[in-house]
């Protein structure tokens, strides 16, 4: 085999490292107010909040350290690999869904590859080394492409930047139209921490004034390209807002941060921003936490439960296996945060079953892992913008993200066929692969100039659809399989809904009007649902609300059945809205610390 | 071998670096920079791992054909695009390797059926006129309307997609509702891996596109308009 540098990195200095710390760090050789289990924007933000607050935090992390620096490779071109990124089969630790989906080879259906998750993820040899590899992280029921990242810093390592803003129309749903169950909060209550995010952590957008996206404490926003610019006056005459993408990124730098610096427009955030503009959890939160002198990170530790003081009927602490070692350890706090990602913090409760909790911890009401939901993706369209056919390539993609339709439906118009909405996220112009060439068709000078010709034009959007909160999705404990450690794997009862697949034919429709309306040439549109999953958005699953008996958390996340146990993540969450999540769990997760601190400042823990 | 005397100053002036490679450099052993340096030096031999140099010498002609030299960049050839095609060979599974090597064999059976002369021996027109009709049927439905066709999922199919095995990946999207013949779908698949060689390559990252991107920048400028200019790129009025 050619040696490829970009393939075998050498990691021996940070699993030492993590070898070391996770050898050194057992029950009795610390004390701890409090265990954060995870390490992504959820245990990140509740370690940030509790250790800058002088409590003593014990993160648990599953997967090893990050040595962010030689990790993130986010320059790196093409030719400097020998395979091009490309993988040898038995490299890929999973191809995300296609171990779920498809026969070997996994990974390699161009099907797939356009929708550039194989090639952004597990597939790259960028990330590889954070997912998870699904041989030994199995799930069993309906089909789910669920993507983890056990590492320092979990998802966020490589996570898409949307930073936007859940609204009324998120949290005040039902009132809007009579479905299910409004969140026990609303905008006005975490309105402040989206601000708060904003300015720890830098936000760049304009101010657009939309309800179905509320605007926030931006920093300088990223410009359209020619493209784009074209795209947005055709949608402007539509009524539609085409608007600068909302990015998780310090376009103007920080002033509370030693370790981030400001965007220096290379684009390619999501091999991990090596100078940190981009938000990612060990750096941003994780890093600044520890500097504190009050966080201590346990990497290589595998939470299987939480465990329950029967006397009391709180949380005691919780149980480790060493992933390593397989060293079986109880570690002891007064509260614990789960931060595992939904699923996982929702499969940690399910295999907490002491006595009188045989259905899991919290699950009195017995919705624990009901109501999943997440964003449906896969209706897309591209096309030829003609004002850029045949000119010369410009510097279009040197940003975080790309520009963002707004969500238009149901917003104050009611649509026949589906409630709530969907939004699109996509651009265009001069990317480095020149991807449509696999579209053009011919050899020769002729094929080569036609790649040429269209290169710079290209403009492509794709959808992000609101599924629908319903109780029978849900995820359950499998009673046979169990992962690599011997905890029991979850089981998937998910299916998109009649509403969920109306909207997505919309959404396609809808893609296809819009490019039509701009002139675009030779337009595609593909219609086909992607996978579940496939948004790395889900929620929901530990739902929050006033009434024990219909929902599993408080609105300050925190379990109903057990005073000491809260959740960080979007597993509370009620319903998602089209927005990517990861700005509301960081929002959300400060309230909730805020919340802790103040019951543990007034002696209730 | 010779390129392992090759000195990172030296490597770097060869591939034209910029502050990308330097960033790049302290992480690439001596070895994988000697590998890197022989897969971009345009002179040194290939070292082959599956294709026998006639081979070698058959695909150079095919992916020259099919993305060539002209006024603007050099092809599929000088980008080495072949060498890449060995390295996918390489580590490909037996089942679509032997079925890729098989359709090599069977463009030769073809040009010297034709034209009495294996492919690397056909003069522009014959190759023009060969590979014209082996990829006819892809460029008469070039343009389709996929909306029509479009199958909405949402249950795990009870039987999982067939998947034709490419080189380059599975090919069974090339037309669910026609049977490829195999010359077809070898070019198509030959087809695909070479435009992922080429537009990933040096030469056809900058020299061919102009990619101006992955550099460092005071600030991302975009349309001139968002500046509330003309914009000289693309023509449209402030």
């Amino acid at each position: 085999m050619a040696a490829d540098p970009t393939l075998d990195l050498d990691l021996a200095a940070v699993t030492d490292e993590s070898r070391r710390l996770s050898a050194s760090i057992k029950p009795g050789t610390g004390k701890w107010d409090v265990i954060v289990v995870g390490s992504g924007a959820a245990g990140g933000m509740a370690a940030f909040q509790l250790a800058t607050a002088g409590i003593k935090v014990l993160m648990l992390e599953a997967g090893r350290m990050l040595d962010h620096r030689r990790e993130y490779r986010t320059m790196e071109w093409p030719y400097q690999s020998p395979r091009r990124f490309r993988m040898p089969l038995d490299h890929r630790p999973i191809a995300v869904a296609e171990y779920s989906f498809l026969d070997r080879p996994y990974g390699n259906n161009p099907a797939y590859d356009r929708f550039k998750k194989v090639t952004s993820y597990a597939g790259n040899t960028f990330t590889r080394n954070w997912v998870v590899n699904e041989k030994e992280h199995p799930t069993t029921g309906t089909p789910y492409s669920w993507v983890r990242a056990r590492v320092l810093g979990g998802k966020t390592n490589f996570w898409g930047r949307g930073a936007l803003r859940y609204g009324p129309l998120q949290f005040k749903a039902a009132s809007h139209d009579g479905y299910d169950v409004d969140w026990p909060i609303s905008y006005e209550d975490v309105s402040p921490y989206y601000d708060k995010v904003d300015v720890l952590l830098g936000c760049s957008g304009t101010k657009e004034g939309l309800v179905q996206v509320p605007d926030g404490i931006f920093q300088r926003p990223i410009k359209l390209n020619c493209v784009e610019v074209a795209f947005q006056r055709t949608l402007a005459k539509m009524g539609r807002h085409y608007i600068p993408g909302r990015a998780g990124v310090t376009t103007d730098g920080l002033l509370n941060s030693k370790y981030r610096t400001r965007c220096m427009g290379r684009g390619r955030c999501g091999r991990g921003c090596d100078i940190s503009a981009a938000f990612h959890s060990p750096t941003a939160l994780v890093y600044p936490a520890r500097d504190t002198g009050n966080l201590t990170i346990r990497p290589y530790s595998v939470v299987s439960e939480v465990l329950l003081d029967g006397a009391t009927g709180r949380a005691a602490g919780v149980r480790v296996i060493d992933a390593n070692t397989r060293e079986v350890m109880d570690f002891k706090a007064r509260v614990v945060v789960l931060g595992a990602g939904t699923l996982d913090s929702t499969r940690i409760l399910f295999n907490s079953k002491s006595a009188g909790n045989a259905n899991g911890l919290g699950n009195s009401s017995g919705l624990l892992g009901c109501h999943l939901s997440e964003h449906l993706m896969g209706p897309r369209g591209s096309g030829f913008i003609p004002a850029r056919i045949g000119t010369e390539p410009t510097l279009d993609d040197g940003r975080p993200v790309s520009p963002y339709v707004a969500r238009f439906r149901n917003v104050t118009d009611r649509h026949p066929d589906f409630i709530r909405g969907y939004h699109f996220q996509g651009g265009g112009g001069a990317y480095e692969y020149p991807s449509m060439a696999h579209d053009l068709p011919g050899f020769g000078k002729a094929f080569k100039s036609s790649v040429r010709k269209y290169y710079p034009a290209l403009l492509s959007i794709g959808g992000f659809g609101e599924v629908l909160p319903r109780k029978e999705n849900r995820v359950m404990l499998d009673p046979e399989t169990k992962d690599a450690w011997g905890i029991p794997v979850l089981r998937f009862d998910y299916r998109f809904g009649d509403n969920d697949l109306k909207m997505a034919k919309d959404m396609a429709d809808s893609a296809e009007e819009m490019l039509k309306a701009a002139g675009a040439e030779n337009i595609k549109i593909d219609r086909e649902p992607l996978p579940p999953g496939w948004s790395i958005h889900e929620i929901g699953t530990a739902r929050m609300g006033d009434d024990p008996k219909s929902s599993v958390t408080d609105k300050f996340c925190r379990l109903h059945d057990v005073p000491n146990v809260y959740l960080a993540d979007a597993a509370p969450f009620v319903s998602g809205g089209t927005q990517n999540t990861t700005w509301s769990i960081l929002a959300l997760c400060w309230r909730t610390m805020d919340y802790l601190k103040e019951r543990m400042r007034a002696g209730d823990v | 071998m010779t390129t392992r005397a090759v000195s990172r100053r030296a490597a770097l002036r060869r591939i034209g670096a910029g502050a990308g490679a330097l960033t790049l450099l302290p992480f690439l052993s001596d070895e994988g920079l000697a590998a890197f340096v022989q897969i971009q030096g345009t002179r040194a031999a290939p070292s082959l791992k599956v294709l026998s140099a006639s081979q070698y010498a058959t695909l150079e002609a095919l992916v020259e054909a099919i993305i060539p030299a002209d006024e603007r960049s050099p092809g599929a050839k000088e980008a080495r695009v072949a060498d890449y095609f060995d390295l996918l060979l390489s580590e490909a599974p037996p089942a679509p390797r032997r079925q890729w090597l098989d359709g090599l064999a069977a463009l030769d059976a073809e040009s010297t059926t034709r034209f009495g002369s294996p492919f690397v021996r056909l003069d522009a027109g014959q190759v023009e006129s060969l590979l014209g009709d082996i990829s006819r049927y892809e460029v008469a439905k070039a343009r389709p309307d996929e909306a029509s066709r479009a199958v909405t999922r949402n249950e795990q199919p009870t039987e999982k997609p067939v998947l034709v095995e490419g080189l380059f990946g599975d090919l069974s999207r090339l037309d669910p509702a026609r049977k490829t013949p195999p010359l077809e779908a070898f070019f198509a698949d030959t087809k695909r891996a070479t435009i992922h060689g080429y537009y990933t390559s040096e030469i056809g990252i900058h020299r061919e596109l102009h990619y101006k991107g992955n550099q460092i920048l005071a600030e991302f400028v975009g349309c001139q308009t968002q500046d509330g200019k003309d914009c000289p790129h693309c023509g449209q009025k402030a």
